[in-house]
């Protein structure tokens, strides 16, 4: 069979046995777990410094009933910063550029959010879908245009992520093999492409770390508005 | 992860979680046991990936330069039995080869410093407490010390006090006598002043009453020949004084 450049998204599999559940849970033992000890080592501090940190960022514009959402939040973040990262070494597996796993996050949690807010204050809720200050003969129209902003919210939070990562990868193996099969014929045209390749790495890593953060964000937002 | 239960790595499996209710944990003392400490450093790696302890293990051996003999070696046998493939992975992999190894050396000791200065910052806090405990207790002690030295002077200040209060005592006293005198004294000037005012009296009614007998006894025949003895004695003494004048 012929390589293609789409390989790198195929779910892994060995000798038939699907190890998906290996990339997506192995990232587990990267995170040491916090110990009794009241000091600890550079690892342990940097990390529990790293949740408070973020967990105190994403819960301080929430009111007190989104507090309860702290742990999800901010395991949603470091799962997938983790997975986001380590996608970026080579010949490994990304399980965020599959829209199934993307959507199976979005979805359920961007419906936990309509469903809390149209549960506790539904007029609040459903006043989400009128924007303040609108001119009169525009209130149907936005109405209908508002309902379905909300209802692609969870698809544009999956393919976002989706879709940012596999254009990111996909863009790094183009430049690579490129600059792969120029070295033998023009070398000086192959030093640019490894140079375009070196910033684009550089992109990779930080678009990994922010659509990360903008997914967990957006879903944070949603739940402001809700609870 | 904070799912995870207990991260006591001397506990055994059955402590994990009350599955078994006659094993109940932290009954026995050796839960109380202090924790043995960590290691000052974590372990020493060489490039950032390889052991210390392997270099140490070849040496004996092959030297200085036997590990990296063994890399060089091993890195070529991949290369050119093509176990490991050169393809286009191979530049991704050198890329952010790149970038981690430049990322690490740049913001590695900052990164390091960082985690040291938020456990340091852990440490002062609770040394502060302790220093402030110390500190107060100390000058506990030295008040108390202090004290211990107001108690030893007590006698002194005692005797201070009471010769205070013996002398106020004495002034009062004096104070009272000198009033009783005087007013004593008053009295009897008063009786001495009366006792005067009477005989005065009694000397100008004695005065009075001699005067107007005698004026009232003395008869005319009296009067008149006392007047011509008067004229007759004053004649004689006109003429002794004329002659001698």
């Amino acid at each position: 069979m012929t390589v293609s450049l789409f390989d790198q998204f195929m779910s892994p599999t060995y000798l038939g046995i699907p190890l998906l559940a290996l990339a997506l849970t192995l990232p587990w033992i990267f995170f040491p777990s916090p110990t009794s000890r009241w000091l600890n080592n550079r690892l342990l501090t940097l990390q529990a410094w790293f949740i408070n940190r973020f967990t105190q960022q994403i819960l301080t514009p929430l009111s007190l009933g989104g507090h309860k959402w702290a742990l999800i939040l901010t395991s949603l973040m470091v799962f997938l910063i983790t997975l986001n990262i380590l996608g970026l070494l080579p010949y490994t597996f990304t399980p965020t550029t599959q829209l199934s796993l993307n959507l199976a996050l979005a979805f359920p949690l961007w419906l936990a959010t309509v469903l809390i807010g149209l549960r506790n204050q539904p007029t609040a809720a459903l006043g989400h879908l009128l924007p303040e200050g609108t001119p009169t003969p525009l209130i149907p129209v936005l109405v209908i245009i508002e309902t379905i902003s909300l209802l692609i919210r969870p698809l544009a939070l999956g393919v976002r992520l989706t879709a940012n990562l596999t254009a990111g990868h996909l863009l790094m193996q183009l430049t690579s093999t490129a600059a792969f099969v120029l070295l033998s014929m023009m070398p000086a045209v192959a030093i640019l492409t490894t140079i375009l390749l070196f910033l684009l790495t550089l992109l990779e890593v930080a678009v990994a770390m922010i659509q990360a953060y903008v997914f967990v964000l957006l879903l944070s937002l949603y739940l402001q508005e809700n609870v | 992860m904070f799912l995870y239960l207990s991260s006591h790595s001397h506990q055994t499996d059955a402590m994990h979680g009350l599955v078994q209710a006659s094993r109940s944990l932290h009954t026995s003392s050796q839960s109380l046991a202090p924790v043995p400490p960590l290691p000052e450093k974590g372990g020493q790696v060489r490039h950032g990936l390889i052991p210390e302890e392997f270099f140490q293990l070849l040496y004996p051996k092959t030297g200085v330069t036997g590990p990296y003999m063994l890399g060089t070696g091993l890195l070529v046998y991949m290369l050119s039995k093509e176990i490991y493939v050169i393809n286009h992975e191979t530049f991704v992999a050198a890329s952010i080869a790149t970038v981690v190894i430049y990322g690490i050396k740049k913001f590695g000791p900052s990164v390091a410093a960082f985690a040291d200065k938020l456990n340091e910052e852990k440490v002062a806090k609770a040394q502060e407490v302790k220093d402030l405990a110390m500190t107060s207790l100390t000058q506990g002690i030295e008040n108390e010390k202090k004290e211990q030295w107001r108690v030893d002077g007590r006698s002194m200040l005692f005797d201070a006090k009471r010769n205070n209060v013996a002398m106020l005592l004495e002034t009062n006293y004096r104070e009272r006598l000198h009033m009783v005198t005087n007013e004593v004294k008053r009295r009897l000037d008063y009786q001495i002043a009366l006792q005067d005012l009477h005989r005065r009296m009694e000397q100008e009614h004695m005065v009075n009453w001699v005067e107007k007998s005698v004026v009232s006894s003395i008869t005319p025949q009296q009067e008149k020949e006392s007047i011509a003895k008067c004229i007759a004695d004053l004649k004689a003494l006109a003429k002794t004084t004329q002659a001698r004048a």
